[in-house]
């Protein structure tokens, strides 16, 4: 019998095809725009524009503060969310009854749309009516009610909570996984050789953590930093910008503003900026492996 | 697993929402409008009312979220992605220009009567105007007053210095002096172009598109309104929004309160304090200068993508007649932008009311606005370097093409 033999680039093919059409063909088209102008300003018409964009968002202070709004969210959610998920994971995996129910009941959160998620913690955040100042009026802990989402640090800091929040089960889910793939062995072996809890987690479970925990942070670093839907329902970017992301900035300026060449701009700028980092936690972690 | 579900479940839900947003073009004789909730269901009747008369026109209500500016983003979308979108808009004030600027709405210049020309409000018309030619006609109006407690002062104040000195007269431990809505949002700005014509400034002169905000009566303007904060207007007053001063005001809490139209309408159903204690004014002026209300308002366009134009324009004439708008009026408390259906008692203030400046980036010159305003009143920047900043700001964005 004679086997017929497609070759394998017409499997590939329908693949390749989505592929082109909802990834390159966007990012090209978005990379030319941020060297045109085209919207609003020019009558739906593209110009050539040179460096002029990457030049304006040099000089753009909105760029500059939602950079840092952006930076400093990363860094406080994505520690958090480390450090909370990596605790929950460790007590989960001592649980010798109960596990699998502890490990839904904690992925309920993530499996939230974000934009529900928004939704539910506005009110939960609402100065008038939200349970939180209720909670904590009862308690005796506020005198006032406190405006969360009105005042910009506390917006901040509740869009963090609730990131955390929403994101530490993923984190916790894959360091889990990591935990669960050690041998117990191990365990025993250096409970003969007389290490203590220390010991084993320094030289059994981190060892074998660290690529999950790469994994983890490597999502959590990229999504972080393109966040917008969370942003977007809970406070819109205000009050004065005090939580306005690059992502939220780069949606104004498109949809808002109808600047669709600068708004592809700000989107190519943050991909620079996260094809830095990913490529940075690659060297990182070669050099631990 | 759990990945491959989650994205499963994500696209999926892209695709339902892009299924319900992607209805299929308009067939003839039938026109689909978005705007907020209809909660009184006033809308629904009327636009029932019009099929009856027009057996062969079908109207399709889409209630979006109660944002405006999501309804205006909601808009431009559906504009971007050209036909088969909305084929009547239900607009406010400021949309006019960027939408009639990006070539998407149809000109009514033409279209309306002479006695409909007469009887609108001036600003409203104006409001409704780009470059010369109508685009929006109106249907409601509205404009920024300034309420007082008439049992306490003797009589409306007229300037600023008036009004400060009332209101420290007047304030006790329990009532401040001064209300109004000092977050950071549209609201911020309107209630700081009447205080900013008071003084005899301006913002952004539309025609030259020149940019007066580092000029003298500005920054005095701001600086009086920085002033306010923690003497005469609470601490939290930049975190305010209209219904939070209304709710403060009637419950006794204020001698003065800036807020729009529908105070008047509600001053019954307060708490503490009955309609007869309270009395509105125009907002204040400094000596020889005049005062001005901002214009507020919705009014109806016509997308330029309709496959039926007619239609629409039947439509747009028959809720902006005075018996549609009377309806309204009488179920939501809206106020026609009729002169013969304006109560009186708001008519001379109305006359009076100015439209923000009709420029194609309006949304931006507003976020630059609202940030300066925000960044001196909660005391991050002086006055002067507030609005020198904001000036630079969008000196630099009116003059990029």
């Amino acid at each position: 019998m004679k086997t017929i033999r497609t070759p394998s680039v017409l499997w590939a093919l329908p693949a390749a095809i989505l592929i082109a059409g909802v990834l390159v063909y966007p990012a090209l088209r978005a990379l030319l725009l941020s060297f045109s102008h085209y919207g609003l300003s020019t009558a739906f018409e593209t110009r050539f524009a040179g460096i002029d964009n990457f030049r304006r968002l040099l000089g753009d202070s909105r760029f500059h503060s939602s950079f840092a709004v952006t930076a400093l969210f990363v860094a406080v959610s994505v520690v958090l969310e480390f450090f909370l998920g990596l605790g929950l994971a460790l007590a989960a995996s001592r649980l010798i009854r109960g596990q699998k129910i502890a490990r839904t009941l904690l992925l309920i959160p993530w499996t939230l749309p974000t934009a529900v998620t928004g939704v539910l913690w506005a009110w939960i955040l609402n100065d008038q009516f939200g349970i939180l100042n209720y909670v904590l009026a009862k308690a005796g802990v506020l005198d006032q009610p406190i405006a969360w989402l009105a005042q910009p640090a506390p917006a901040l800091a509740s869009v963090i909570a609730v990131d955390v929040w929403k994101t530490v089960p993923f984190v916790f889910l894959i360091l889990l996984a990591g935990l669960q793939s050690i041998p117990s062995e191990l365990y025993e072996a250096i409970a003969v050789d007389g290490g203590g809890a220390w010991a084993a987690f320094r030289y059994v479970t981190w060892p074998h953590l660290v690529p999950f925990a790469f994994i983890a942070l490597i999502f959590r670093i990229i999504q972080a930093f393109a966040i917008f839907d969370l942003v977007y329902v809970l406070t819109g970017g205000g009050p004065g910008g005090a939580t306005e992301t690059i992502s939220v900035y780069a949606y104004q300026t498109t949809m808002r503003y109808l600047d669709f060449s600068y708004g592809a701009t700000i989107a190519v700028a943050l991909v620079a900026v996260l094809a830095v980092i990913a490529v940075t936690l690659r060297l990182v972690l070669r050099e631990a492996e | 697993m759990r990945i491959l579900a989650k994205i499963s479940t994500t696209v999926l839900l892209v695709v339902l929402v892009g299924l319900s947003v992607l209805r299929p073009a308009s067939s003839a004789g039938s026109l689909s409008i978005l705007m907020e909730p209809d909660g009184s269901g006033i809308w629904r009747e009327l636009f029932a009312d019009f099929h009856r008369k027009n057996p062969d026109i079908e109207v399709e209500l889409v209630e979006g979220p109660p944002s405006t500016n999501t309804r205006e983003d909601m808009y431009s979308t559906a504009f971007l992605a050209g036909s088969g979108g909305f084929d009547v808009v239900y607009g406010d004030v400021v949309w006019v220009p960027k939408f009639a600027a990006a070539g998407w709405l149809l000109d009514l210049t033409d279209r309306l009567s002479a006695d409909d020309l007469q009887d609108f409000l001036p600003a409203d018309l104006e409001g409704g105007t780009y470059e010369g030619r109508l685009y929006r006609i109106p249907a409601f109006t509205d404009a920024g007053l300034l309420f007082y407690r008439k049992d306490l002062v003797p009589e409306p104040p007229s300037t600023f210095e008036e009004l400060r000195t009332y209101a420290k007269q007047y304030k006790n431990p329990d009532r401040w002096g001064f209300l109004w809505q000092g977050k950071q949002y549209e609201g911020l700005v309107t209630v700081f172009l009447e205080v900013l014509w008071g003084h005899g400034g301006d913002w952004i002169d539309p025609a030259t598109r020149t940019v007066h905000l580092d000029e003298p009566e500005a920054i005095r303007a701001l600086a009086f309104m920085v002033d306010l904060i923690g003497n005469e207007s609470p601490p939290g007053v930049t975190t305010h929004t209209e219904e939070d001063t209304r709710n403060l005001f009637q419950s006794g809490h204020a001698v003065f309160l800036r807020n729009w139209l529908y105070v008047w309408r509600l001053a019954d159903q307060g708490g503490a304090i009955k309609k007869d204690q309270v009395g509105f004014t125009a907002m204040v002026h400094e000596p020889n200068r005049k005062s001005a209300a901002t214009l507020g308002g919705w009014g109806f366009a016509i997308s330029r993508f309709t496959k039926n134009p007619e239609a629409a324009w039947r439509l747009v004439e028959f809720l902006a007649r005075s018996d549609s708008l009377a309806q309204v009026q009488q179920r939501v408390g809206l106020i026609p932008a009729r002169k013969s259906q304006v109560p009186a008692e708001f008519l001379p203030i109305l006359l009076n009311a100015r439209p923000r400046p009709a420029i194609p980036e309006y949304a931006q010159a507003s976020d630059i606005l609202q940030r300066s305003l925000s960044a001196a009143l909660t005391g991050r920047v002086s006055p002067d370097e507030a609005l020198r900043e904001a000036a630079r700001q969008t000196r630099l964005l009116l003059q990029s093409e």
